[in-house]
């Protein structure tokens, strides 16, 4: 009956960790209730499916912390390709907890748009899953699904506003640049696993070492490119601008907040756990790629007149700061200092950045406009707004004590630890781009502070109560973050990965 | 000793009680213009409270040990602690932040300047005040960079709000020059962390061990502090943005800068860059002490060319923090004392010179220094004190300035071992040289403004624009009560400096002799 | 050249290879084939048929929607078979997993179903 083939693997029923697994399969579950919901529901009572993903994301973060304060260590499963360790959890916390607050950005904004909304909370979701699946992957077929489980929504979600050309144009971009990054990442991972013969990523750590061929080479260069793109990395950003201006702005926020992260943690998973030994090849073409990445998002930052697409040029710009502690980490025993630069900064600029987010969302509400200058004169009439909004630009700029400097610090004390000339290189580099950073960044605050408000209309801005929540939290963490960074810190201050440059 | 140490809340409510005013004020509508303005005031004076309590208790016969020591877990994983002490260098100093804060409240009481909002000026000004006080009493390399860090959005603001017409492009000036010096001096600190071991960001601890780098790193490192407390100083080639900032702040922004902000540089050099890195404080005096004589001739020739009388005053700014960064230069106790009693000096008298120039603007709507005549006879007491503080600026003898400015001029003549006392020498005279220069610049200044006939344009009977100054409010008037209150303190501190040097010299010598100790000065 | 620069050799080869070929295919056959256009020639054609109207022309929908509900459940079909070959070994697990699979499918339907798609009006 049964086929030589299937004869010869022997199969045996795997354990399944429900513990472990819980907080996707609240999420999961979730996400079927809600598309079930939504196509039973009347026009009018849309808004319960906004309500109802709030809770799911809240809901998850239950199991997720259970797990946290279970001690019994981290947890693998199917051999070892799906791990729960601190590292998943603390990004799973991460991506849980950033996905709330977009669901909070999103719903005024989308029960006011005009287009489906059950779609738009079943896609949000499903990307969150597949970010939460990405935390926890440690093989390639897992760590490549996950990242398409969370791009494919993306993308869909980029074009959400379908009557409108640039909400299209932005789909289109995300999606065709998106795909042709899987496609060449995907090429180095089946070139991975032919050179290896497994597609676990220990496996494969294990297996690269000593003498580095081409065809490994050429492995590593794919993986990290396609990645590159993810991140949207110089030069494989010109997806990002265009998208983040076109897509709906919560949406904007989401994909630069933490679709964003995703593809820094499956990179971060990558490189410690499948080819650490690789580090002769990848560290050089990292330290170009964060080199490129901070500078020319910088200067493209600074001739934008376009908020979004300023934020765009700034969250290129902020990944190269997380990029720059990468480009050394195999160096001196900074591999753990990398993975806390990394964590540390995705947490902070997370908070930062979607408080950001909420500001214009709201700002935009009053003014229906995208330009900077749209924020002329903010603190005169809206000053809660406008210092709100000075914080999180300030936050950016990493000035102490707001959030953004904790990023930058553990970033460059991750590249001295490392100590190499080519270190103590990146290091000048990033100092001197986080003082151009604030060339545009000071530019939204003299709009705020020292320009006349736009068509002298000073009628006060109405906050509706869900983007009040949502600039709370992010004030609030951002403020916190930053007097106390030793609590960001705490939460980066990962063990390592089993076996990640061990020699 | 020990009682001192149980008393290490002292220090921390000093700094933070500001902060308290903020929160209060927070919740005060902006319309209650005088009940932000009481509040605010109100913290200031607490916290000058605490601070004269502060003085009261600090053991002066231990000026040279760390005093109201405080120590928690702050940032454990990255071995970075809230660490925060005085001593005789920094008391002075700590203590004349919180002098200015009060006085500028006071005198901000009915001179809030364009386009208004004391709510949000005090609010800034106190967090300010925060930065500034905690900047001098931080002994953690990271607490300090947090501290030296928080006044450049307020001083920002400060200037790009209630500024004058440029005050856009100053503002952007004053951060981006700051900004960029502070970032290298970051990357330095983190060397000079992980050179030393990776162990610990407290001071203390670096100054012990700093001195163990290889000479060649410790040349390096010094290098990204130099150039982060360099541009703060402002030393000669980093110099450009204390000019367009200071004319464009408000009276208020430009009395803390000139008063504070600028000693944070040099307090950096003598806290942390030379001690913890001796081996490259050797090396690197030489072209200090240049940089900081060309800086002397070269501010007071600026000064010879400015028709404005507050960018003049700003200019002189860069000359005499020359003479204290060339009294810190000489790595010697003597320089040191000198410097330090510079800063304070030029904190009062410079602190005061723009507290008249905002005064002169006010009451005549302009700074040009052709426009301005006979103020002696027009408002003869304003036009006295003008005279007092360019005396004591000059450095006569008898008044604050003189103790700052003639031992750094002395001590150049005799360096700590090791540097090179031909250059030193040299130095001495250019730098004398600048003394003859000042007193050139600030004679020709009061000269041209305070003698001669009132400008007819502003004695209300002249050429046709006297209509706009006919309403009765802009009418020229002589220093008025709420002046006199604010201007008093600092002008019998810089008699009282002037006359008994030694008040301060006491509690400053023994701490800078700590400094010096490894440099045999 | 450091033996470590040298490794990055491979990527310049392996790139310039990929160029290589592609170019000289191209060139390859630009040598073989007979060039004689004429109007009728240069035309697109699809399916033989000349392309009439503008190429933005409408085409009915359904069939594209139809066409995504049949290879949904045609991907079902594949899955199904060899597990259900294997069912006995998988016993209990494997039909709760199939029954998870089966109804993630079946809220597909639901879906298509509840926005009218299953519709052919």
């Amino acid at each position: 009956m049964s086929s030589p083939l299937l004869a010869a693997v022997s199969w045996t029923v795997p354990t399944v960790d429900y513990h472990g697994l819980a907080p996707e399969i609240v999420v999961a579950l979730g996400l079927c209730v809600v598309m079930l919901v939504d196509l039973f529901l009347a026009e009018r009572s849309k808004w319960l499916l906004a309500s109802l993903s709030g809770f799911t994301l809240l809901g998850a973060f239950i199991p997720v912390l259970t797990l946290a304060l279970d001690d019994g260590g981290a947890r693998a499963m199917f051999d070892g390709r799906y791990v729960i360790d601190d590292f998943s959890l603390i990004l799973k916390g991460l991506f849980l907890l950033a996905g709330y607050v977009v669901v909070l950005l999103s719903t005024t904004y989308i029960e006011e748009g005009e287009y489906y909304q059950g779609e738009y909370w079943v896609l949000m979701l499903s990307s969150i899953l597949g970010m939460m699946m990405m935390t926890s992957s440690r093989d390639l077929i897992s760590v490549f699904v996950a990242l398409e489980f969370l791009s494919i929504p993306a993308y869909m979600l980029a074009a959400w506003r379908k009557r409108d050309a640039k909400s299209n144009e932005a789909g289109v971009k995300y999606f065709l640049l998106g795909v042709f990054a899987s496609a060449v990442m995907l090429y180095g991972m089946s070139l991975l696993y032919g050179v290896t013969n497994s597609t676990l990523l220990s496996d494969i750590g294990a297996s690269i070492s000593g003498e580095l061929t081409a065809v490994r080479i050429i492995a590593i260069v794919f993986v990290i490119v396609g990645f590159a793109f993810k991140v949207s990395a110089v030069p494989f950003h010109t997806w990002a601008p265009d998208t983040y201006e076109g897509a709906p702005t919560p949406v904007t926020a989401f994909l630069s907040v933490a679709s964003k992260a995703a593809g820094f943690v499956a990179l971060v998973t990558v490189l410690y756990v499948a080819v650490p030994e690789g580090s002769d090849v990848w560290q050089p073409l990292v330290w170009v790629l964060a080199v490129l990445t901070m500078t020319v998002g910088n200067v493209l930052a600074l001739r934008q007149t376009n908020i979004v697409r300023m934020l765009a040029y700034s969250s290129i710009s902020q990944g190269g700061f997380i990029l720059m502690p990468l480009a050394v980490a195999a160096e001196g025993g900074a591999g753990g200092a990398a993975l806390r630069s990394v964590v540390t900064y995705l947490i902070v600029y997370a908070a930062t950045n979607l408080g950001m987010f909420a500001v214009i969302l709201t700002v935009s509400r009053k003014t229906r406009s995208g330009e900077i200058s749209s924020f002329g004169g903010l603190f005169g009439y809206a000053p809660a707004l406008g210092v709100v909004m000075t914080f999180f630009l300030g936050s950016l700029a990493g000035i102490p004590p707001l959030g953004g400097w904790i990023g930058k610090f553990s970033a460059f004390q991750a590249v001295l630890e490392a100590g190499t000339g080519w270190a103590y290189a990146i290091a000048v580099i990033g100092a001197v781009n986080s003082v151009v950073a604030f060339g545009y960044y000071g530019n939204v605050m003299r709009e705020i502070w020292m320009r006349p408000v736009p068509d002298a209309n000073t009628m006060p801005i109405r906050t509706p109560a869900q983007l009040v929540l949502a600039l709370a939290i992010t004030t609030i963490s951002t403020l916190a973050l930053g007097v106390l960074p030793g609590v960001a810190l705490h939460f980066g201050d990962l063990a390592i990965f089993a076996g990640a440059f061990a020699g | 000793m020990d009682q001192l140490r149980d008393a290490n809340w002292v220090l921390s409510v000093g700094t933070f009680l500001p902060l308290a005013g903020v929160l209060v004020m927070l919740f005060i509508p902006k319309a209650e213009e005088q009940l932000n303005k009481a509040v605010a005031l109100l913290t200031a004076l607490a916290t000058l409270a605490v601070g004269v309590y502060t003085m009261t208790q600090f053991d002066y016969d231990q000026a040279g040990k760390m005093q109201f020591v405080a120590e928690t877990n702050w940032i454990s994983v990255i071995k970075s602690t809230y660490h925060i002490g005085v001593d005789g260098i920094s008391l002075p100093l700590y203590f004349l932040s919180m002098v200015i804060t009060v006085l500028v409240m006071i005198y901000s009481w009915n001179h809030i300047p364009s386009p208004g909002n004391p709510k949000a000026f005090l609010m800034l000004m106190l967090v300010l005040q925060t930065g500034m006080a905690g900047t001098f009493i931080a002994q953690d390399l990271i607490l300090f960079f947090v501290f030296f860090e928080i006044v450049l959005l307020p001083m920002y603001f400060m200037i790009g709000v209630w500024g004058g017409e440029n005050r856009q492009y100053a503002s952007l000036k004053f951060f981006l020059f700051t900004m960029f010096g502070s970032a290298l001096m970051l990357v330095a600190f983190l060397a000079l962390f992980f050179k030393t071991g990776a162990e610990s960001f407290a001071i203390p601890y670096l100054v012990e061990n700093g001195g163990a780098i290889a000479k060649n790193t410790q040349v390096w490192i010094f290098a990204g502090m130099f150039i982060g407390f360099a541009v703060k100083v402002p030393m000669f080639p980093f110099h450009t943005w204390l000019p367009d900032a200071h004319t464009q702040a408000p009276t208020q922004g430009s009395v803390i800068l000139a008063a504070i902000l600028l000693k944070l540089g040099t307090y950096g050099f003598m806290r942390i860059a030379i001690p913890t890195l001796p081996g490259a404080a050797v090396e690197w005096a030489p072209w200090i002490g240049l940089l900081a004589v060309i800086g002397i001739i070269y501010g007071a020739l600026g000064c010879l060319a400015q028709s404005d009388m507050k960018r003049l005053i700003a200019f002189s700014s860069v000359a005499h923090m020359g003479f204290v960064m060339l009294g810190i230069s000489t790595l010697t106790s003597f320089g040191m004392n000198a410097a330090v009693f510079g800063m304070v000096a030029h904190g009062l008298i410079t602190g005061m010179l723009f507290f008249i120039a905002g005064s002169v603007k006010e009451r005549y709507h302009t700074l040009e220094i052709s426009r301005l005549s006979g103020m002696l006879q027009q408002v003869p007491k304003l036009g006295w004190i003008l005279g007092f503080c360019a005396m004591a600026s000059l450095g006569l003898p008898g008044l604050a300035g003189f103790w700052g400015e003639f031992p750094a001029i002395l001590s150049a003549y005799n360096p700590a071992d090791g540097l090179s006392e031909e250059a030193f020498r040299v130095y001495m005279v250019i730098a004398a040289l600048g003394t003859v220069f000042a007193a050139a610049y600030l004679l020709w200044l009061y000269q041209r403004t305070a003698f001669g006939e009132p400008n007819p344009e502003f004695t209300g009977q002249g050429d046709g624009h006297g209509h706009h100054h006919g309403d009765g409010h802009d009418e020229v008037h002589d220093v008025n009560t709420l002046e006199w209150i604010a201007w008093t303190p600092l002008l019998v501190a810089i008699v009282l400096f002037g006359v008994l040097p030694n008040l301060m010299f006491k509690i400053i010598d023994p701490a800078v002799t700590t400094i010096v100790s490894g440099f045999g000065g | 050249m450091s033996p470590f620069l040298r490794s990055y050799l491979t990527v310049v080869w392996f790139g310039l290879a990929a160029f290589l070929l592609g170019g000289l295919l191209l060139w390859l056959a630009s040598l073989l084939r007979p060039v004689k256009p004429n109007p009728e020639k240069v035309l697109a054609y699809e399916s033989g048929v000349n392309p009439v109207g503008e190429g933005w022309s409408q085409s009915q929908i359904r069939y594209y929607v139809f066409a995504l509900l049949f290879v949904v459940f045609d991907v079902e079909a594949v899955f199904l078979f060899p597990w259900a070959t294997q069912l006995e070994r998988y016993g209990s697990f494997g039909l709760i997993e199939m029954g998870v699979f089966v109804a993630v499918l079946l809220l597909g339907l639901v879906y298509a179903w509840r926005k009218g798609v299953l519709r052919w009006v």
